[in-house]
């Protein structure tokens, strides 16, 4: 890289002779900038891969809570610059249960936040029609390849959403981190802010309680 | 086929549902996506320009701190005085003395007859 073959022509440099002390400390400045710049430009590459990697999957996540796709962005552009401003630097395998940790918080905080505005438009009231789930709206595109296999999909992801729609929050959460997104039942426990005891009983309860309620629904080939 | 079974099969089918939820994702809402990550990289790339400005600030400081340390000292710490300035003080502190100017009172007459002795102006005449 362009940075490291600046660095290593400044440390030459920097050796090769002796020099006057303003010389040298001119020198130190540029390798410490040198050093810094390599240091950065690898941080942003890695932490640009694991957005890329998350922020589809992410996205999704926030929609079946939020049940709003504008404010679903808006909460995942939030929680990637907090994870950028906040948490760069730490080790890579921080940054997942860090990423889900600030996804989850912002989104407890918009649902708490409608829940105060419900509760104030049904004081004087009014009703909260424009926060209804519209599952239209919701739907994801058809892909194209195979019409009637993604209608099927659809179909089957939507019926998965009512029921997880039908869980406690910390329930949901643990199945979402662990079964959607693939985390570890520690770096759950880490996106939750609770134990790992914790994660392993609110997960094992929402599987238990996924397969009741589609099976409740006629959705019997989930359990085949 | 036991219990467990069947919940890891569960499970794989409701993560290959979500999977393909998201693979289906329409290009619109992908640009989006990009867009903001974009952002928050840009986020990241002002940060580290900070960072690097910032770690600046304490070689400044210190820096600075020993200008002004040795801009103090040097105002402060008085002159030292030449070989001129230290007689002057001398015969001052001399003329001032007060156990001196007593003496010099005292025997003063003293001084009157040995001014008055040959011998003495003899050896002034000589010098």
């Amino acid at each position: 890289m362009a940075c490291i073959d600046r660095w290593k022509s400044l440390d030459v440099m920097a050796n090769a002779k002796p020099r006057s002390g303003e010389v040298g400390l001119a020198l130190s400045i540029a390798q410490r900038e040198a050093s810094l710049e390599t240091e950065g430009a690898l941080i942003g590459a890695l932490i640009e891969a694991f957005l890329r990697e998350v922020e589809a999957r992410a996205y999704r996540i926030a929609v079946m809570q939020i049940r709003d796709r504008h404010e679903a962005l808006d909460i995942v552009q939030d929680a990637m610059i907090r994870l950028v401003r906040g948490y760069a630097n730490r080790p890579r395998e921080e940054w997942a249960p860090l990423f889900y940790r600030i996804l989850q918080n912002r989104i407890r905080d918009v649902q708490r936040r409608r829940a105060v505005r419900s509760r104030f438009v049904s004081f004087f009231g009014g009703t909260a029609s424009e926060e209804e789930h519209d599952p239209l709206a919701e739907a994801p595109a058809p892909r194209g390849d195979n019409p009637l296999e993604q209608v099927t999909a659809d179909d089957a992801m939507r019926a998965l959403e009512r029921a997880l729609a039908q869980l406690p929050g910390r329930q949901r959460e643990a199945f979402m981190l662990r079964n959607f997104e693939g985390l570890d039942v520690a770096a759950t426990a880490t996106a939750m802010g609770c134990t790992e005891g914790s994660v392993k009983t609110h997960y094992s309860r929402a599987v238990h309680r996924l397969r009741e309620v589609l099976k409740e629904h006629g959705e019997e080939h989930w359990n085949e | 086929m036991n219990d467990d079974n069947v919940g890891s099969n569960f499970e794989r089918r409701t993560k290959r549902a979500f999977d393909d939820s998201v693979a289906a994702l329409d290009a619109a809402t992908r640009s989006k996506l990009t867009q903001a990550r974009h952002r928050a990289l840009e986020e990241q790339a002002s940060a580290r320009d900070r960072g690097w400005r910032s770690s600046l600030v304490p070689a400044g400081t210190v820096a600075a701190t020993a200008l002004v340390a040795f801009l103090v000292v040097w105002q402060v710490t008085p002159p030292v005085p030449g070989p001129q300035e230290t007689a002057s003080l001398n015969d001052l502190e001399i003329l001032l003395g007060e156990e001196d100017l007593q003496m010099l009172d005292e025997e003063i007459e003293f001084y009157g007859w040995l001014e008055e002795q040959p011998e003495f102006a003899n050896v002034d005449s000589v010098g």
